[in-house]
Order: C-alpha cells, then sequence, then structure tokens
C-alpha cells in the first residue's frame, strides 16, 4: 500500500514503515534509547529528504519513548527529577544544535559533520561498551568473581556548586555536570537528527554514576522532552515534519516499544549492553564509512534549496 | 437617362498559401496529487495544418516550475571524502522532458534548440553567482566562471543527477504521427515531480527551422487531506508542530494504556 507523503513529497510503501517503525521501536523500548540513530540512516536511504527525515523521526521518537516511559515509570525506574535537569541543558542544547545545523547546510558540510558525529561518537561509544560488557559476561562465564565497580564517583560531581539531592538515584551532586551533559546531547541530537539515549545512557552509568536499573527510564524521559521540544521547533522554524510519515512509524512505534520494554526483563545487563554496543558500532561504522570510500557519483545535489 | 453605375468587380480573392501551424490539446490539464499519487500519465494530442504537406517534425517540451538548486563535488582531503562548497544554480526547472519525433539534432542545428531550450545539453541552466563579467582582450562583457575549466562537467552533473532522480528525460520516439498530420505524444510524471505551474511547448519544425508554437498549461496540485495538511504546516506551523506532538504523545500513552489492559 502506497502513501504519498504531503511535505517530504515521495510516494512510501505504508505497511513497510509501519514495520521498521516497530522493530525500532522495540529497540528503543529494550534499550532505553530514541532509536533516532537507526532510523534516520533508513528514512534516507528510502528517499525521503534528510531534513524531513530528520524533523519526523523527532516526532517518531518522541511516541515510542512516551510508550516505554510510562511502562518504566510504572516499575517505578524513573528518576524525574534528574531527567527533569537534563531536559534543561538539552533544550539550551537543541536551540544551539539547530542554529549549528542551519550554519552547516549553508556552507554544504551538513553530510560530512552528520558522517563524522556518527563515525566519532557511535564508533567509540560502540567500542568501548563493548569491550566493557563482554569483558563482564567472560569473567561470569569463567567464574571469576565480578570485577569490583569502583565506587568512588568523580570528585567534580561533589566539588560544583547548586548541589541537588535526586533521591531515586541515591545521589547529592551538583546540577552543572548534568545540565553540561544535556547541552551537550541537545546540540549532538540536534546535528544527527537523533534523541540521544546512546550518549545519555554510557554517560549517566560511567560520569554520573547513576544505579544502573533508573539509567534507561531516566534517559526515556529526557528523550521525551527533547524529542518533543525539536519538533515543535522543526515544525515552526523549517516546517520540515511530516505529520503523515511520523504517524505511520509511530503506529508500529508505540506497540513495539511496549513489546521491547517487557522483552528487556529477560536479557542480563550485561548481554543487553553487548548487544547494544554492537548495534552501535555497526551503524558507526556504516555511516563513517561514506568518508572513506570513493563515491560513484562525485557530485551530489543538496537538498534544502538555496537559503 | 441616368447611367447605370456598375459595381466595381469584387477583387479576386488572394490566396496566399496559409502558413503551416501546429495545434495540441492536453487529456488533462490538472494533475492532483492525493494520498495515491504514484505517479500520472499525461496524453497529447495535436494536429498539424499545413496544405503543401511538408515533411513535418515536433518535438514536446514539457517545464516544471523552476527550482534553483545546490550541487556539490566531492573531493579527497587528507583521505577523507568530502563536499566541496556547493554552487547555486539558477533557472534549473523541477521537472523537464522533452519528447520528438526523432533524434533532435536530426530536427534543427543548435542553434534553434538552444533557442527553444529544446533537449537536456540546451537547458539553459547557469551558477550566476559563481560567475563575473568582465573585459577580456578588449572584448566586453566575457563571462568568466568561477568554477573554470570544468564547469561543463558542473553542468553536466546536474542534468544526471536529475536523470537519475527521474526529473529530467529526453525521449526521441515520444512523439508519434498517429495519422495524417495528427501526432499523440505520452508523458508520464513521477510521485517525485514537484508541485506547481507547468507548462508544454509544442513546436512544429520544417525543414530545419521551428514554423510554429504552441503553449498549453498544465497544473500539478496537491488535493483532498494532503493539500489540507500541507497548507496547515505552511501557514500556522507552530500550531502543526504542537498538534504533531500532541498525536505523538497521545499515541505513545494509548499504546502503553492498551496494553497494561492486555
Amino acid at each position: 500500500m502506497h502513501f504519498y507523503l504531503p511535505i517530504a513529497e515521495v510516494s512510501v510503501n505504508a505497511l513497510l514503515l509501519v514495520v521498521l517503525g516497530g522493530l525500532v521501536g522495540f529497540i528503543s523500548g529494550m534499550f532505553g534509547i530514541g532509536g533516532g540513530f537507526l532510523m534516520t540512516p533508513v528514512l534516507v536511504f528510502m528517499g525521503i529528504p534528510p531534513v524531513v527525515a530528520v524533523a519526523s523521526e523527532a516526532n517518531h521518537v518522541a511516541a515510542s519513548s512516551v510508550s516505554s516511559v510510562i511502562a518504566y515509570s510504572r516499575k517505578r525506574s524513573v528518576d524525574f527529577r534528574m531527567g527533569g535537569v537534563l531536559a534543561c541543558g538539552g533544550a539550551i542544547g537543541s536551540f544551539i544544535g539547530v542554529e549549528v545545523f542551519r550554519w552547516l547546510r549553508l556552507i554544504g558540510q551538513a553530510d560530512f559533520a552528520v558522517s563524522l558525529s556518527y563515525l566519532l561518537f557511535l564508533g567509540v561509544i560502540g567500542g568501548l561498551m563493548l569491550t566493557e560488557s563482554v569483558g563482564t559476561i567472560l569473567r561470569r562465564r569463567s567464574g571469576q568473581p565480578p570485577k569490583p565497580r569502583r565506587d568512588r564517583r568523580p570528585a567534580l560531581l561533589y566539588a560544583l556548586p547548586f548541589k541537588v539531592r535526586f533521591p531515586r538515584s541515591r545521589l547529592y551532586i551538583s546540577v552543572i555536570p548534568p545540565i553540561l551533559l544535556g547541552v551537550f546531547v541537545g546540540i549532538l541530537s540536534a546535528v544527527m537528527g537523533v534523541g540521544g539515549g546512546f550518549i545519555l545512557v554510557p554517560a549517566m552509568i560511567y560520569l554520573l554514576r547513576m544505579p544502573a536499573p533508573v539509567v534507561v527510564g531516566t534517559s526515556l524521559f529526557q528523550i521525551v522532552i527533547t524529542t518533543s521540544l525539536t519538533s515543535v521547533l522543526q515544525a515552526g522554524r523549517n516546517q520540515t515534519v511530516d505529520i503523515v510519515l511520523a504517524t505511520l512509524l509511530l503506529i508500529g512505534g508505540v506497540i513495539g516499544a511496549q513489546l521491547g520494554a517487557r522483552a528487556s526483563g529477560r536479557f542480563r545487563a550485561e548481554e543487553l549492553r553487548a548487544l547494544l554496543a554492537l548495534l552501535v558500532l555497526l551503524v558507526g561504522l556504516r555511516m563513517g564509512a561514506d568518508l572513506f570510500i570513493k563515491p560513484e557519483e562525485a557530485f551530489v545535489l543538496m537538498t534544502g534549496a538555496t537559503r | 437617362m441616368i447611367p447605370l453605375v456598375e459595381a466595381p468587380p469584387a477583387p479576386p480573392l488572394v490566396l496566399a498559401p496559409p502558413a503551416p501551424a501546429v495545434s495540441a490539446a492536453l487529456t488533462d490539464t490538472e494533475i492532483r496529487v492525493s494520498s495515491g499519487f504514484r505517479g500520472a500519465r499525461i496524453v497529447l494530442y495535436g494536429a498539424v495544418f499545413d496544405p503543401k504537406d511538408r515533411p513535418s517534425d515536433i518535438v514536446v517540451i514539457v517545464r516544471g516550475p523552476d527550482q534553483p538548486l545546490r550541487i556539490a563535488r566531492k573531493t579527497q582531503v587528507a583521505g577523507l571524502w568530502l563536499n566541496s562548497r556547493p554552487v547555486v544554480f539558477r533557472g534549473a526547472p523541477g521537472f523537464y522532458r522533452v519528447a520528438s519525433t526523432r533524434e533532435l539534432q536530426e530536427i534543427a542545428g543548435f542553434a534553434p534548440l538552444r533557442h527553444l531550450g529544446a533537449g537536456l545539453e540546451h537547458l539553459a541552466i547557469a551558477a550566476p553567482l559563481e560567475q563575473r563579467v568582465e573585459t577580456t582582450y578588449g572584448v566586453r562583457d566575457v563571462v568568466v566562471s568561477r568554477l573554470g575549466a570544468d564547469y561543463l562537467d558542473w553542468r553536466r552533473a546536474v542534468v544526471r543527477l536529475k536523470e537519475k532522480a527521474g526529473l529530467y528525460a529526453a525521449d526521441p520516439r515520444g512523439v508519434r504521427f498517429v495519422d495524417k498530420g495528427l501526432f499523440r505524444a505520452q508523458l508520464d510524471l513521477p510521485a517525485e515531480a514537484p508541485i506547481g505551474q507547468y507548462t508544454a511547448r509544442i513546436v512544429l519544425f520544417q525543414d530545419g527551422k521551428p514554423v510554429s508554437i504552441r503553449d498549453r498549461a498544465l497544473v500539478v496540485e496537491k488535493a483532498g487531506a494532503e493539500r489540507a495538511l500541507y497548507v496547515f504546516a505552511k501557514d500556522r506551523p507552530w500550531t502543526y508542530g504542537l498538534v504533531s506532538v500532541i498525536v505523538a504523545l497521545g499515541a505513545g500513552w494509548a499504546a502503553s494504556v492498551a496494553f497494561r489492559r492486555s
């Protein structure tokens, strides 16, 4: 069944989009990431203009994330206060990010920035997470005791002013690191067209030292706020949100997210993390490969005309 | 007697040979794009009026709304393939089809084809931002391109990429004479064809010269829900954004409620 998208101005297979939305939603609910880093490249590959793909994808991510946030909050594993602080930073970041992206498009380097940041961030984060989680799995298989977790948190978290209590995360730290983290993720998410969960999840575990059970739900909560804001900003400023595209994706997405959140309980945390790491690494390498392979066609038409 | 004044004889009817003319009509002048739109086929019928029956050729040129475009070239810098600074081309139609009874270069020479913009190599597209006019060797108004010698490469790339996207095409067998003086052309509009005002120019060539030209208009417009959403997004972008977010959040909430019950 084909559908003509009013903003993207292309005809797409509706069923395929629903199924894709469902798959990405499943991954999103399972790992606590938005799934934008998977979906945006797929949409662009299907012939949807990148600007429309990025903006509509934010809308889809908001839908599937809200669906899994509710599932996680029933398990009391969302730190709303921490999520709110991160989202404040995220809001500032996405304002900056939208402007940065406009400028990059103007000088024609948006493709390069996107490829490079996928390669850099997904590659590094995927690689680190993979070695860490595979190490843990191997140690457990060979019967060795797990490496003692270094409980000493970075002193910076405590040395800075504006300390706030985060009861659910059992933390009493300065708000400055989480806000800065939020800003960073916000900029990145506007440039890469993603929610930023793949950065938030490891950052909350390794930098903020939040307890693992609340990390996924909190990351999703932050993603809901940032992507909703991005969606409105993109629609208002660039008029690039295709509501038909977003709706097709989110029909599958919200169902997939529920199934994913259920399935996540059946895996061990480190196995889940190894899977996610592998996925992140593969997408990063695939996107980055374009930078090194000689292109078949030496010229590229740029979308977004001449503004 | 009043002399009868004879009425002067009617001047003899001088029949100057009527100039050959072409006439044509589109079977559809309005293409409505709604959710099921997967492209359209437009059929054009026309006739050549020429009492002398000289050999005639027909060229049909269909142009979509102009869309300035940006193009960049991939260059290798320190082992990485990067985009060069993009170049803006103006005057490029968003859609272009030329159909003719035979190969264009058999129909006419360079000058008339260039003048009419008939044929992919004769499209009047240029990169004005990359050009400056200067006086060289005493010759005034020489257009110099900052793109240098490979300007033609850029131009060809624009056409090639548009052809690959199905938006530009040339069909030297696209017009057929179905009867004496009666011809038919068929144009396929892909789903990616831009929305807007199109013109179909029908040119009658005789002896390598364009002797008669007809223009026909064609509108491609969004219809129904597609149009309503498009207008909503353009006219009230912030409300549209809010609505789309509310739909998204509502759908997420509804799914989680539904799954809790099950």
